[in-house]
């Protein structure tokens, strides 16, 4: 652990000499037009001990970087921009810029490499704020939960007239199929939830192969199923 | 699958908290501050200039101690702009000239900045030199120079020795001189610039003096035209040499003044330099100085006795154009501060301020050479200068006006001892900065007291009926508006709201009172510019301020540094609260003092009643040395000081017979774990208080046991628990029903250690029991460029720190910042109990605990961290940061916690609210509590309960001041602010209307049902 920090630190005070500025600019776009948007900002390696202003025209040098592995990021107040991972080698040849996204590994490095001088762009301005929430009648009454509740109060009351209008045969139908949803929400509610599925699950294969109208009965079991869930996690 | 919870944690979690833009200002303040102008150097030292092409703008410009370059607007004392330079990297000097203001920074000026004079964008910023190349000079300032040519071209003299002549548009260099195999004999310090040559004038160093060097070089090529020693003895040579020139005047070529042994000798530099050194005739003197005038030819030279003559160059020699009358020393009056200025012609004024003690007044005299038919003027006036609020004049900023014949307007930006800017015009104030306020060392929250009701009746027996009567009608006269006003609350819902404002109405006479809530505190702060204050926490608004007395050390100067500051007496206690503020007090002599400060809270009124109010704050002087801690110990309602002098004996304040009772029960409950060793091999001691008295009366802690840490690890800083934080509850009782007990020691203390010299540097965080010294915890963190640089915050049983990580060798690792957060839990794990809170010191069973952690990514470095506090500890406790984006941020513990599982959360886990662990912790702008404030220099951020259990009150401080309220929980105490009393009360209208409706429906059902049954 401490052997290749040595090391690191022993080959930085070596190649001195072919330390490198680094340099960049910051492309202003819509988002942040210029420096006065942008505010007092800096250019940082990693942990901020190489930095460099971001002038009024967008540029930005870092002195002196010596080889090595870097993650280049902005220090801005209201702006986000992307990190970079940036190479300086030892030779002369120009250092690698390449995209970095935090808290993935450094190796293997990203096989898209960018341009060099370094060019940055702000991704998005900062949102301090939650939007204020303010009443509102139909706003009210169109979330969903007012909808569902209107529909059914609405149910509910017309509840009794539907029943005296349908034939007996259907009518006992329904009553078996409301004890049965009766069953599944009771035994999921006491927890048991393969019992209560296993319970939805059989006769609607016993119909299925008795009777017809299967698919109306697998769509409306399995639209129960969901409400059992939906109703067990409020 | 995996993004989804992520997602839905993300947005779970930044619903909970986040600030509205209309509360902005409303529910927060920030005050930006520039911090104390560097006056000790005439580089760095407030001036006024003009910018702009006509000149037309005027703006004081000055360096801070806060290392901050700013431009105030003398109009209004408002920032202009500043510049925040790098902690590492001291300004070293500025200069302005057009547009433009070149600053240069880092030891022996590393690095230039351009940048614009009228809204300070960075315009180009060139590094001269590595900072690990950089000479060291003291003062810091010497050895880096900044000169303009009439082209806008700046030249810089940086490291003592080197010259460049650098483009003042592209910043581009355009050529470089330093001086050959001298380096270390010449230290240049001055640049005079000629359109042809340019000459640089250091000294070197001879036996008892110092010898002055020039060089002459091309301006436009840098090339050597001549070098050479001029002879002379200059034994100052900080400010006893410097360069004339006149820019009106051409013929007066440019010449190098110094003063040696008692007269005023030159030299004219001419590109050869062929010339001799000459003396001015006349009178002996003690000093030469500076006025900021040498680029006009002016200069003051000090007689013996103290009498200030101003000379003018003149292309013959010099001349003597004013005499100040009675400016020699007396002991009438202070010394004189002597300054120049400029007015929008450029036409130069010498003022000379002083305090007279005659007139309990400052006297600024302005001399004007070029009225009076150029025979020269002088307009003088006073001006009541507050000396028992601001201290004294340390620095003094000249801009005139010459509206109209003989009349002089003069503007003075004053810099105070207190740290204050001050500005007059004339002798008017015209704005005040408390830039001290950038500087405070210790601050306190302290709760307001309820406001008083009045109540008229006073329990008098002998009450006749028709009195009686009448009082009652009398208090019956605004039951009216009372029921009114209960009336329109009810109906409208106007209560109390927790995103108002507190500031109390522009009614100014009202005693200081809490709001519903308790979000109005005093803020109680101490500076290290000798001043107490106390601060509105509504608004920011300075409530009182009082000046610290030196005490003995009054007769020859001195420092008082404040160290620890504790609340004695709360509103809970009854009566006005009072903080004791401790200090060190170090005198010009060297001497170190401990000194006490004990004041009411609330007016700043001396707590002990010796020091009048308006005066100094005398302080008591409790221990002739310097003190090790300090600590307060609380016994019920009692409070009393506890500190700890160089030889570990206990002093006791307030020293009553009381105190010292309950102090001798608490004694053997009290463990002070102590840095004792020489650097290098310190060493963590822990101490008792014995029993026993020794000779000098005083209880001695005695040493019980020391923990020596490895060797190159030296203890970088104790963070114990806090004392006295409330617990709502022992243990986390998890998913499947079963309970984690919180260890909580009272004794817990983490220490971080590192060396940063050693050949390795090493860096490590132990968790001690500071009762015995135990190590409860260890982890060795990397070190990143030789420094261990951690961040702590230690409360109840859950420890974060942070860190920055920067090995790149391993496959796994990642360039990062690091948060950690550590739980400590009773015994070997689930439902284990050893009952750590009220466990003997000394049981074996405090070292058996369970630890969770888990290290997250973090965005970016931070300076400083603390946790929020509410009254009762029920709330979560979130982590506030303040970041290097100059924002003050906030973690959700529920983010932080060392528990989230690796894979999705079952529904057990679900119950606990855990969400996956994620490496990276979220970004939140809507986290960031100082939202669009740029909160620079914050050192330490400190929080304090408000009276709703929900919210805890946060202010930063260090340089900038920013408050603000924050509930980690929501407001689960309170009406949310979305909670609409309209909606409530048509759906109960609703209903009732249902209700109305289908009663006679159900009836009638009801009926028939009967019927025909």
């Amino acid at each position: 652990m401490h052997l290749p920090l040595t090391l690191l630190a022993l080959a930085s005070s070596c190649y001195t000499a072919l330390a490198l500025d680094l340099r960049g600019r910051i492309l202003w776009n819509e988002l942040c037009p210029s420096l006065r948007d942008l505010g007092q900002s800096k250019v940082v390696l990693d942990n901020g001990k190489l930095q460099g202003g971001i002038t009024r025209n967008g540029s930005f040098e870092i002195p002196d970087v010596s080889p090595g592995v870097y993650i280049l990021s902005v220090v801005s107040h209201d702006y986000h921009f992307d990190k970079l991972r940036v190479d300086v080698f030892e030779t002369e040849s120009l250092p690698e810029v390449r995209p970095y996204i935090p808290g993935t590994p450094l190796s293997p490095p990203s096989p898209v490499t960018l341009p060099y001088p370094i060019l940055l762009t702000a991704r998005a301005k900062n949102d301090y704020f939650a939007p204020p929430q303010s009443f509102n009648l139909m706003g009210m009454f169109q979330s969903p939960m007012m909808l569902m509740m209107l529909v059914m109060g609405g149910m509910m009351l017309a509840m009794p007239y539907i029943l005296k209008s349908m034939d007996p045969e259907a009518l006992q139908d329904f009553n078996k199929r409301q004890a049965r949803i009766g069953a599944l929400q009771s035994s999921l509610q006491s927890g048991d939830l393969s019992g209560g599925l296993s319970a939805l699950i059989n006769p609607a294969q016993e119909e299925s192969s008795a009777s017809t109208g299967t698919a109306k009965q697998t769509s409306s079991s399995s639209g129960v199923k969901q409400r059992g869930g939906k109703n067990r996690r409020r | 699958m995996r993004l989804f919870w992520l997602c839905s944690a993300v947005i779970w979690i930044a619903r909970t908290w986040a600030i509205h833009a209309s509360d902005a200002g409303i529910v927060d303040w920030h005050q930006p501050l520039v911090g104390v102008p560097l006056f000790g150097a005439s580089s760095t030292a407030p001036k006024f200039q003009r910018v702009g092409e006509a000149k037309s703008r005027s703006l004081l410009f000055t360096a801070t101690s806060g290392n901050v370059l700013a431009a105030l607007d003398p109009a209004t004392g408002a920032i202009a702009w500043r510049y925040i330079f790098e902690d590492n990297e001291h300004i070293i000097g500025f200069k302005q000239h057009g547009d433009i203001v070149a600053a240069v920074s880092g030891t022996g000026g590393a690095t230039l900045r351009l940048l614009d004079a009228s809204n300070g964008d960075l315009l180009a910023e060139r590094r001269l030199h590595k900072p690990e190349f950089g000479r060291l000079f003291d003062p810091e300032t010497s050895g880096s120079t900044i000169a303009f040519d009439s082209e806008g071209d700046v030249y810089v003299l940086s490291n003592a020795h080197v010259v460049r002549r650098i483009d003042g548009k592209t910043a581009e260099v355009k050529w470089s001189w330093s001086a050959p195999d001298q380096t270390s004999l010449v230290t240049y310090s001055k640049i005079v610039i000629t359109p042809t040559a340019i000459y640089l004038a250091g000294l070197a160093k001879s036996f008892a003096s110092y010898t002055l060097h020039i060089t002459a070089l091309s301006s436009t090529t840098g090339e050597l035209f001549a070098t050479g020693h001029i002879p002379s003895g200059i034994s100052d040579g900080l400010t006893s040499f410097f360069a004339l020139q006149d820019v009106n005047n051409a013929q007066v070529s440019p010449r190098i003044v110094w003063i040696e042994g008692g007269s005023v000798r030159y030299f004219t530099l001419t590109p050869e330099l062929k010339g001799k050194p000459m003396g001015l005739k006349g009178a002996m003197y003690k000093s030469i100085l500076d006025i900021g005038l040498s680029d006009y030819g002016q200069f003051v030279a000090l007689k013996e006795d103290g009498t200030a003559l101003v000379i003018l160059s003149v292309p013959e020699g010099f001349r003597q154009i004013w005499e100040f009358a009675e400016s020699a020393t007396s002991s009438k009056y202070t010394l004189s501060h002597y300054v120049g200025g400029l007015d929008i012609d450029g036409r130069s004024y010498i003022a000379r301020i002083y305090w007279s003690h005659a007139y309990k007044k400052a006297v600024a005299h302005i001399f004007a050479g070029h009225l009076a038919d150029g025979r020269g003027l002088v307009s003088g006036y006073t001006f009541p200068f507050e000396t028992s609020i601001h201290g004294v004049i340390s620095h003094v900023a000249l801009e005139t006006a010459n509206p109209e014949g003989n009349t002089i307007v003069s503007r003075l930006a004053l810099t105070t001892s207190t740290g204050a800017i001050q500005l007059w015009q004339h002798d008017k104030p015209q704005w005040l900065r408390e830039e001290g306020l950038a500087d405070i060392k210790v601050a306190e929250l302290v709760e307001l007291p309820e406001r008083k009701v009045i109540t008229s009746h006073v329990g008098d027996e002998e009450e006749s009926f028709g009195d009686r009567l009448v009082r009652q009608l009398s208090d019956a006269q605004n039951f009216p508006q009372y029921a009114v006003n209960f009336a329109r609350r009810f109906v409208t819902g106007s209560y109390a709201s927790v995103s108002s404002s507190v500031a109390s109405s522009a009614n100014a006479s009202e005693p200081l009172a809490r709001d519903a809530f308790g979000f109005r505190k005093v803020v109680v702060a101490a500076t290290g510019h000798g001043k107490v204050y106390g601060i509105d926490s509504a608004n920011g608004q300075v409530l009182w301020s009082r000046v610290f007395g030196l005490g003995w050390a009054a007769e020859i100067g001195g420092k008082v540094i404040p160290v620890k500051m504790f609340v004695t007496r709360t509103v809970n206690d009854g009566d006005a609260p009072q903080v004791v503020l401790v200090t060190q007090r170090k005198a010009s002599n060297s001497l170190t003092d401990t000194v006490l400060f004990h004041v009411n809270a609330l007016t700043g009124e001396d707590a002990r009643g010796l020091s009048p109010p308006g005066d100094v704050l005398q302080g008591y002087d409790i221990i002739a040395g310097p003190i090790v801690e300090a600590y307060m110990l609380r016994s019920g309602s009692q409070k009393f000081v506890l500190l700890l002098d160089e030889f570990v004996q206990v002093h006791i304040y307030p020293d009553t017979a009381d105190n010292k009772e309950t102090f001798r029960r608490l004694a053997p409950s009290i463990h002070i774990p102590l840095r004792t060793g020489a650097p290098g091999e310190r060493r963590l001691t822990g101490h008792r208080i014995s029993s026993e008295i020794e000779l000098t009366g005083k209880p001695v802690a005695d040493i019980t046991w020391s923990l020596s840490f490895p060797p190159g690890e030296d203890i970088l800083s104790v963070t114990p628990r806090p004392a006295y934080e409330p617990v709502a509850s022992l243990g986390k009782v998890l998913g499947n029903r079963t309970t984690l007990y919180k260890y909580l020691n009272p004794n817990l203390a983490a220490v971080v250690t590192g060396a940063s010299q050693a050949a390795t540097p090493k860096c490590s965080l132990y968790l001690v029991d500071g009762a015995k010294g135990t190590i409860l915890y260890h982890v060795a963190l990397p070190t990143w460029e030789g420094t261990c640089d951690v961040k702590v915050s230690l409360t109840e049983n859950w420890l974060v720190y942070q860190y920055f990580d920067g090995d790149a060798s391993s496959v796994q690792s990642t360039k990062s910042h690091r948060v950690v957060s550590v739980e400590l839990y009773e015994g070997s794990g689930i439902d284990k109990k050893t009952r750590s809170s009220d466990l003997s010191s000394f049981s074996n069973e405090t070292t058996a605990l369970a630890v969770y952690e888990q290290a997250f990514i973090i965005p970016r470095g931070i300076s400083t961290m603390t946790t929020t506090s509410t009254s009762y500890g029920i709330t979560i406790k979130d982590i506030i940061v303040a970041n290097e984006n100059h924002q003050i941020q906030s973690f959700p513990r529920r983010v932080l916690d060392p528990r989230r599982p690796m894979r999705k959360p079952t529904s057990e886990e679900m119950e606990e609210w855990l969400i996956q662990y994620d490496p990276v912790v979220y970004d939140d702008p809507k986290r960031v509590l100082s939202h669009n404030y740029t909160v620079i220099g914050t050192k330490h951020v400190i929080t304090s309960p408000a009276l709703l259990e929900s919210t805890s009150l946060v202010f930063a401080y260090g340089h900038d001041l920013f408050f603000t309220r924050i509930a980690p929980s929501n407001t689960f105490d309170v009406l949310s602010e979305s909670f609409n009393k309209a909606q409530l009360v048509l759906t109960i209208a609703g209903l009732a209307l249902a209700i109305v409706i289908t009663k006679p429906m159900v009836r009638r059902k009801r009926l028939r049902e009967r019927w025909y049954e």
